[in-house]
């Protein structure tokens, strides 16, 4: 066995190995036979050697193979690097929006993906090469600004946002490192100003600044967007081309009756829907710095007003409801109401006893303050209460303005309120009540998204009897076939109205020659479909007014000129006969008169 | 025999193996494949996103309006000009007019030219033969 392996040493050694011939090399020193017998100790082949070499071999393979497969693992469990820009610049995108549409289903707002150019300030070799070449793609972009962003220590900057796809085209030719596009989603606006104030806007970033915008962002409608789901279109009240006629009827009437301001809308009483709405001046939310202009609020919801005479409807709804007066009671008008120093008068006196729709018709001051006086301070405030006229009115709008209430409400103030004055409420709150006494008595509240009727009169309060709604449909449409508002009684609609014109405070006074009229008027009076307002702001009197600057001449002109035009938008079928029974319940109660067509009467 | 079943499951292996990229690599091209559609889908949703905010842009009540006032000779619809379906007159019987008027100019009655006369006069003078 030793010969053998001695044999096999040598073969395998090929020489290297001086066992063979360590006779010959022996003389040459010991340090030679010990380094030698060293290299014959590692490169021996004999077999008592080889089992640990193999087993070593065997270690260091399985080790090395250990640690790939460690990393291996290690790479799969370790979470996947922010690997490229886009993902770093994933919350830098403005999120998806969904579309707003108008109760027919027009496109309202909506999302476009444009280009943004970015840059990554790390990866820009030549920074001011870099900015000397953007600039000139890009004109409009402010060098010394995109210096100073592009010098920053951030992974990620925007150079500009939205750029057309020439200018993308451009950039893109530059070549620039660290220069490169994201989609993005642009938020436009198509019919501009129009129904701007309902909609609102939203910023570049893609989060709702005002109006519905702000609305749909409280809704959580972004995290669900974010857990994958694509967004529903939001559907508004809104009809598109009704709103645009308001709007653009409400713009003549200002420039015809040279009217600082103004506002229109159009409430379907039954649901609360605002179908239409416009206020003037306002702004176009494609650039949305004009918002800001205090100028452009929206005079509906935000702007507090005295009401004036349309309040009066109130008033007598409320004195009919509690059961102080009925329709055939005589008021006494006879002379001007004295409190303590102050004095009211009528505007239109007429120094007699009024029967109740007389003091409407004829828009009498003191006979609402003595409807109200009959109430009572307590009474007045409670049923105001229960109008929601003295509490902020809360809808998906969350520009909205807390009403003016006296801190002390004594008697007078209820005498003021009564007819308008002293109590400034916010025009939708006043067509919210308006309609609560058209529809039958229910308080719905208005909204701007579209609503079925019984969801709006599932949690409706009733807050007058359906008798006393009957009664001022009836006064309402009196009005406009002998009273105040005739110039609003549009052929062919049974229309009912009421007029208002408050003289302006200006320094803690009422104005002699600045007003603020409004209109109100139902359509059809007999069972109310819609809830007119228009309201202007210091209208002047003209030579074919008669130089009359009150309510009728101008804001009720607008107002006969909104519903001619957009009753058939509506869907309003105009009637050639008119009803025969428009009022069954006063017929009932014993009062026939109220379903015979009244005639004659004088315009205001 | 050994040998043979050696031979059979080196293949099988080799064919499996195959099989099993094929399959590894069809996988990954329609994945591709899928990729490449989503893409192209988004790209389209987003061309139609554009193309319906320039249409609502373009048929916006202001700009029709302002183009129809130039353009059309149309006026806004009276309230007297809407009438319901029912108060619309009911179609009128069937005439003929045209042959009304042919009845009237008689055309169907005899007449008496000299050629139609003629004609009946040798139709009864023709001898019996």
């Amino acid at each position: 066995m030793n010969e053998d392996r001695e044999k096999m040493s040598d073969g395998f050694n090929l020489g290297l190995d001086n066992k063979g011939n360590g006779a010959t090399v022996r003389p040459a020193g010991s340090r030679v036979r010990v380094i030698g017998s060293l290299f014959a100790g590692i490169f021996s082949a004999r077999l008592e050697k080889s089992a640990p070499r193999i087993r070593l071999a065997a270690w260091v393979f399985l080790g090395v193979y250990g640690i790939i497969a460690g990393k291996l693992l290690d790479f799969g469990l370790r979470p996947d690097p922010p690997a490229s820009v886009k993902r770093a610049a994933a919350d830098a995108i403005a999120a998806a929006r969904p579309d707003l549409l108008d109760r027919n289903g027009e496109l309202l707002v909506t999302d476009i993906k444009v280009m943004s150019v970015f840059a990554e300030p790390r990866r820009i070799i030549d920074k001011d090469e870099a900015v000397e070449l953007l600039t000139a793609v890009l004109p409009d972009v402010d060098a010394h600004e995109l210096r100073e962003r592009l010098g920053s220590r951030k992974g990620f900057v925007w150079v500009k946002r939205a750029v057309t796809p020439k200018q993308q085209q451009e950039v893109y030719h530059l070549g620039l490192p660290g220069v490169g596009f994201l989609p993005a989603n642009k938020r436009v606006y198509p019919n501009g100003p129009v129904a701007a104030h309902v909609l609102g806007f939203a910023n570049l970033d893609g989060i709702g600044i005002s109006g519905l915008e702000k609305y749909i962002d409280g809704q959580g409608l972004a995290d669900l967007h974010g857990a994958g789901f694509s967004l529903a279109p939001v559907t508004t009240s809104l009809d598109l081309q009704a709103t645009y006629a308001v709007r653009d009827e409400l713009a003549r009437g200002i420039a015809k009756f040279k009217a600082k301001a103004g506002a229109a809308a159009i409430l379907e009483v039954n649901t609360g829907e605002v179908v239409a709405m416009a206020s003037l001046p306002d702004y176009d939310p494609n650039s949305p710095a004009d918002a800001l202009d205090p100028n452009h609020i929206n005079r509906l919801s935000v702007g507090v007003y005295e009401m004036g005479s349309t309040f009066k409807a109130i008033s007598i709804a409320m004195a009919l409801d509690l059961g102080k007066i009925k329709l055939h009671s005589r008021i006494d008008a006879r002379d001007s109401l004295r409190y303590g120093h102050f004095t009211i008068h009528d505007f239109h006196a007429t120094h007699r006893v009024l029967s109740v729709p007389e003091v409407f018709t004829y828009s009498s001051n003191i006979g609402a303050a003595r409807m109200a006086l009959m109430v009572g301070v307590e009474g007045h405030k409670a049923f105001l209460g229960k109008m929601g006229q003295l509490g902020r009115l809360r809808t998906e709008l969350a520009e909205s303005a807390e009403p003016l209430v006296p801190k002390n409400w004594g008697e007078l103030n209820t005498m003021t309120i009564a007819f308008g004055q002293g109590l400034s409420v916010a025009p939708l709150q006043a067509m919210m009540a308006v309609a609560a006494l058209a529809n039958g008595g229910l308080l719905v509240t208005p909204t701007f998204l579209k609503r079925s009727e019984e969801d709006a009169k599932k949690d409706a309060p009733r807050v007058v009897k359906a008798e006393t709604s009957e009664a001022m449909r009836y006064l309402m449409r009196l009005n406009a076939e002998i009273g105040t508002a005739k110039i609003a009684d549009i052929k062919g609609y049974f229309v009912g109205g009421k007029t208002g014109t408050a003289d302006k405070i200006v320094h803690g006074h009422y104005s002699k020659d600045k007003v603020l009229t409004t209109f109100m008027a139902v359509l059809p009076a007999d069972k109310p479909k819609y809830l007119f307002l228009t309201l202007l702001d210091e209208p002047q009197g003209l030579p074919e007014t008669a130089g009359y600057r009150t309510a009728a001449w101008n804001a009720g002109q607008v107002t006969g000129k909104i519903i001619e035009r957009t009753g058939p938008l509506l869907g309003i079928p105009p009637r050639i006969d008119l009803p025969t029974q428009p009022f069954p319940l006063l017929a009932k109660l014993g009062y026939a008169e109220a379903n015979v067509p009244a005639h004659g009467g004088r315009a205001h | 025999m050994v040998r043979i079943l050696n031979m059979l499951a080196i293949a099988a292996l080799i064919g499996s193996a195959i099989y099993a990229y094929t399959i590894k690599y069809e996988t990954i091209f329609h994945a591709e494949t899928i990729v490449k559609l989503q893409h192209e889908i988004k790209l389209e949703q987003d061309q139609i996103g554009t193309l319906r905010a320039e249409w609502a842009h373009l048929t916006r009540p202001e700009r029709i309006q302002a183009l129809a006032d130039r353009f059309l000779d149309l006026q806004p619809v009276a309230l007297n000009q809407i009438v319901r379906a029912e108060v619309l007159p009911g179609k009128a019987p069937r005439v003929d007019a045209i042959g009304r008027k042919l009845g009237a100019l008689g055309l169907a009655e005899p007449t008496n030219t000299p050629r139609d006369a003629a004609l009946d006069a040798a139709v009864s003078s023709t001898p019996p033969r």
